[in-house]
């Protein structure tokens, strides 16, 4: 107790600089004064007085070195001073400052903005009690991606059926609507034991429970503390307050009343989605309820391993997929899978950004090495120049680790100014990351958000990133000076350097080389991908057109739609510019999908290899809007209305059901349908619901109009935006003030769908450029660096006759050696990078040499750039001017 | 360099806290000299205070809150600090004590048995 407050005295002692040192040293002159006087009175001469009370109490400078040590504390004294000479030493050189701390702020800030998206989404526990013990069930049906999707009657059978869980729980997203234009509320329905399962309590009222779920029970809602706030302004009389949300897919809106508010900390376990209202299974009508689309979590009993969980799981699973495999073999194939879901439920967020976002993580430390080797490089050219500094220094009694100390304070210092920087830049960079992967989420309701908080783990990861950015490059320029024997340094003006010092230089330029290599390999890697899935392999042409979706929900039926059709695809194609319209139950890129089971004529198959193809409903002119070819028949007309059985297919089924037969002119059934269906054309394949699979096969189904929702696609000669105004005012009239639903282009709907492989094409292409950039700059500083330690070697050698072109090509042929060591390294680790992100990336297209190839003739480029200045400074030198500057 | 202590071993390790506590008790509030002086007294001379050994215990003492030092004037009229005991100090020196005699009785035994 006693003892920390010495150490808070000292420590403010230091910051203060408090007693002064005069007034120490006249207590200390007075204690001699007196003790001289005491002497005197003995009888002893006055001067041989004060020569005795100097011998007997010590000399007033050593007693002051004593009590100064003893006020403050001389090692963080020690340590502001180095930090003080520090800051002298880094203004004194802003150039390499610069672009040192340019450097480090980038790097820093990439590592802190990467981490702090992907910590919530991958590695943060939601927070709630014992997160551990929770786990999630998922399945996936071929070709689908998993899900977290059951039904009431499921969840209420595992429920009451299990021997493995304490508590298992169920959550639904509504998809709500908002009538003000505004985000609309974020609601969840759970089951009543959802608050309690996951250990929330109320900070308001209470929390929903079981007796919430019973029969008759009221509408429940208990909202989250932030909407408390924002909504309610925190007043207490939220209690008893009615909310009333809307989901698209009920008519009315459903009447909650509130009955508290969760605690702070709680903003749901779905990462990405931030309910404002949990509400409990009464307030929903009983026909949505039937509907299922509940994800389902659980506890793990004390002591029940997850294996022994998801034993038990697909046990009870058994019965209600042996149902569903009655009418869909498919279903045999699927399993249920048990995962843990500390850090919350899985979402299409984790499952499309947490492999490009931990190849970024993975991309954004090989930044940072580079980053500090190259400033290590930097630091240890200027550790060059300041050898006499250090030699004098040492010469003078400095200790070598006080030398050492000074060199890593310099270190630690520029790093800390990187990482305050760093995060800065890390908060913006974030927010944008934040928002390009956001922009793909179309689905309705609200949006999804993901809190991304400058928190104690980001914080604390920066610190451990910066510090040990700072020792590693401060490592390079203390070995150095721990090294540096001063005789030598004093005594030349330090022309020739020490071979191992140079081998070291060497190492470090090849070192950057290498990792450069590698990031540039995969940043080639993600930016071929998503050309490939963009451009080369769609079977469309996502350029030129306008989708406008339509709500057709007013025309009643089949004679209705045709009219609207009739009425209004004339009118579209009148607008200038537009060359043809076409509408359709679904375009490609889109989302939503349609699919049922086909029998073909003359083709049997196996029940168990039945597999559903996808189905569309198109107007003529489909094909020519979106680019994809006619191979065979015909298309559509306007005369088919007449003869509606009729369908076009394509390529993929076609070679399914007829293989090396004529699909034109047979006939298929489709599922629950009485009538065939006679094929009149096929049609090239064209990417469907995600982009990333190969096509599916599809039926095209002839129909103008489907109800309920329609696109109405615009081809255009001219930017398809320009069209939107009147295409959007054509809608208006002929069906009504609110029937357009939403305008957008295709490519737009394209980008939306790659936003992953977006994301990972511009990140990894920036951090390819800026790795090349750096190891351009630590070759550059490197070839600068000898040309003018160099310059009198190079004027001895013009004087004996080598000509500009010899120099020219000495300087290049040695900036290459060591490009091409840096490739012999960094092939293998960037062979490794290529592979590392083929598992981080779903379905990547190319790989192997080719990017790799790629990457080092972009690196060759950029370094033999940067080896050209130096080399052509070298020409420069004058033989006579160089020689005399000994 | 730093914190190395006494240069000259003229005060047993641990006993400056309790020797200056002690006469603080004995004189009240003294200045630095005051307290060298009666020391030197009591012991005849044995104990001759250096001013490094002195005044950083003295300090340390006060960082600890055992002492505290308010500015005053000698009776020759010139400027000095004054030390007293606090509260904290009389129990620290009583913990100090009895801490003392039972290392001094222990030694005691042990250096007489091996006799």
């Amino acid at each position: 107790m006693s003892v920390m407050r010495e150490w808070l005295r000292r420590l403010w002692a230091t910051f203060r600089n408090a007693p002064e040192d005069a007034v120490m040293q006249e207590e200390l002159r007075l204690h001699l004064d007196m003790l001289a006087a005491d002497l005197q009175r003995r009888g002893v001469t006055p001067e041989e007085a004060l020569r005795q009370a100097r011998r007997q109490a010590g000399g007033v400078a050593q007693a002051m070195e004593q009590r100064r040590d003893q006020r403050g504390l001389p090692w963080l004294e020690g340590l502001l001073q180095d930090a003080r000479f520090g800051t002298r030493m880094l203004r004194r050189a802003p150039v390499v400052t610069a672009v040192a701390l340019l450097t480090l702020t980038l790097a820093i800030g990439a590592n802190t903005a990467i981490f702090s998206l992907v910590d919530p989404l991958l590695f943060r526990d939601v927070p709630v009690r014992d997160p551990a013990r929770l786990v999630q069930f998922t399945y996936q049906y071929p070709r689908d991606p998993p899900l977290n999707n059951f039904g009431l009657a499921y969840y209420e059978q595992v429920r009451d059926g299990n021997h493995v869980f304490s508590d298992l729980f169920g959550l639904a997203a509504l998809t709500t609507e908002s009538r003000t234009g505004e985000d609309p509320i974020a609601a969840e329905v759970v089951t009543g034991n959802f608050f309690q399962a996951l250990g929330v309590r109320p900070a308001l009222g209470r929390v929903l429970d079981v007796s919430d779920d019973k029969p008759g029970a009221a509408a429940a809602a208990v909202v989250s503390w932030r909407y408390w706030k924002s909504r309610f302004n925190g007043d207490l009389r939220v209690l008893g307050s009615a909310i009333d949300i809307k989901d698209t897919r009920v008519p009315a809106p459903m009447h909650v009343t509130v009955v508290g508010v969760a605690q702070r900390e709680f903003s749901g376990i779905v990462v990405g989605y931030r309910p404002d209202v949990w509400i409990s299974l009464s307030a929903v009508p009983d026909a949505m309820r039937s509907r299922g689309g509940l994800a389902l979590a659980a506890r793990l009993k004390p002591a029940v391993s997850i294996d022994q969980a998801r034993a038990e799981m697909r046990v009870l699973y058994r019965p209600t997929r042996d149902a569903l495999a009655q009418r869909d073999p498919q279903w045999l194939r699927v399993e249920i899978d048990v995962t843990p879901a500390r850090t919350g439920l899985s979402t299409p967020l984790h499952q499309q950004f947490g492999g490009p976002l931990l190849l970024l993580m993975t991309m954004v430390g090989g930044v940072l090495l580079l980053a500090c080797v190259n400033i290590g490089s930097l630091l240890l050219a200027r550790g060059a120049a300041r050898q006499q500094e250090m030699a004098v220094r040492v010469s003078l009694g400095a200790g070598r680790f006080r030398i050492v100390r000074q060199v890593l304070t310099e270190s630690l210092l520029l790093a800390a100014i990187g990482g305050v920087l760093g995060i800065v830049g890390a908060r913006f960079g974030a927010t944008m990351l934040m928002r390009i992967m956001m922009s793909g989420t179309r689905s309705p309701g609200p949006s999804p958000h993901l809190d991304i908080p400058l928190d104690a783990r980001v914080l604390m990861f920066t610190v451990v990133v910066t510090v040990l950015a700072a020792l590693l490059f401060g490592l390079m320029p203390a070995i150095a000076a721990f090294v540096s024997t001063p005789a030598p340094a004093l005594r030349q003006s330090g022309a020739a350097q020490p071979r191992s010092r140079r081998v070291f230089g060497n190492g470090l330029v090849v070192a950057q080389v290498a990792i450069s290599l590698a990031l540039l390999s995969v940043s080639q890697l993600s930016i071929a991908h998503l050309r490939h899935l963009r451009d080369r392999s769609l079977g469309f042409d996502r350029h030129g057109v306008l989708l406008v979706s339509v709500n057709t929900s007013r025309a009643q039926n089949r004679q209705q739609l045709a009219a609207l059709y009739q009425d209004i695809v004339p009118r579209l194609e009148a607008i200038p510019g537009v060359r043809a319209v076409a509408a359709s139950g679904l375009t490609p890129g889109a989302l939503a999908a349609a699919s049922r089971f086909l029998q073909a004529e003359g083709f049997d198959e196996p029940v168990q290899d039945r597999a559903r193809v996808s189905l569309n409903w198109v107007s003529p002119n489909y094909f020519a809007t979106f680019g994809t070819p006619l191979l065979a028949g015909r298309d559509f007309s306007d005369a088919d209305s007449q003869e509606p059985r009729r369908v076009i297919v394509n390529q993929a089924l076609a070679r399914r059901y007829f293989a090396g037969r004529d699909p034109i002119g047979r006939h298929v059934w489709l599922e629950n349908e009485r009538d065939p269906y006679e094929i009149i054309g096929v049609a090239g394949d064209a990417k469907y619901q995600d982009i990333r699979l190969p096509a599916p096969p599809i039926v095209y189904v002839f129909a103008p109009m489907s109800r309920g929702s329609t696109t109405l696609s615009l081809r255009a000669d001219v930017n398809p935006t320009t069209v939107a105004a009147d295409a959007r005012r054509i809608v208006t009239e002929v069906m009504g003030a609110d029937s357009v639903r939403r305008v957008t282009t295709l490519a737009e709907q394209v980008d939306a769908a790659v936003v992953p492989e977006r994301l990972m094409s511009i990140l990894g292409g920036f951090f390819g450029t800026v790795g090349a950039l750096l190891a351009a700059i630590g070759l550059y500083g490197l070839l600068a660096y000898t040309v003018a330690r160099q310059t009198k070697e190079i004027g001895i050698r013009m004087a004996l006759g080598a000509t500009r072109g010899d120099v020219m090509r000495m300087m290049v042929r040695r900036g290459l050696t060591l490009v091409a060591a840096g490739f012999v390294v960094g092939a293998p680790v960037a062979f490794w990078g290529t592979r590392f992100a083929a598992t981080a990336i779903e379905d990547l297209s190319g790989g192997g040499v080719p990017p790799v190839a790629t990457a080092a003739v972009a690196m060759l480029i950029v370094a033999a750039l940067a080896a050209f200045m130096p080399a052509h400074r070298a020409t420069r030198v004058q033989p006579v001017i160089a020689l005399r500057s000994e | 360099m730093a914190n190395q202590g006494p240069a000259k071993a003229d005060v047993l390790q641990g006993t400056l806290d309790i020797m200056i506590l002690q006469t603080l008790v004995t004189l009240g509030a003294s200045h630095g000299y005051a307290i060298a002086a009666r020391l030197e007294q009591v012991s005849s001379g044995r104990v001759q205070l250096n001013m490094g050994t002195l005044y950083p215990g003295l300090m340390r003492l006060e960082q600890r809150g055992f002492i505290s030092g308010t500015w005053g004037v000698t009776d020759n009229k010139r400027r000095a600090r004054f030390y007293a005991i606090t509260a904290a100090g009389r129990r620290q020196l009583a913990v100090d004590k009895r801490e003392w005699n039972r290392t001094v009785t222990t030694m005691q035994a042990l250096l007489s048995e091996s006799k």
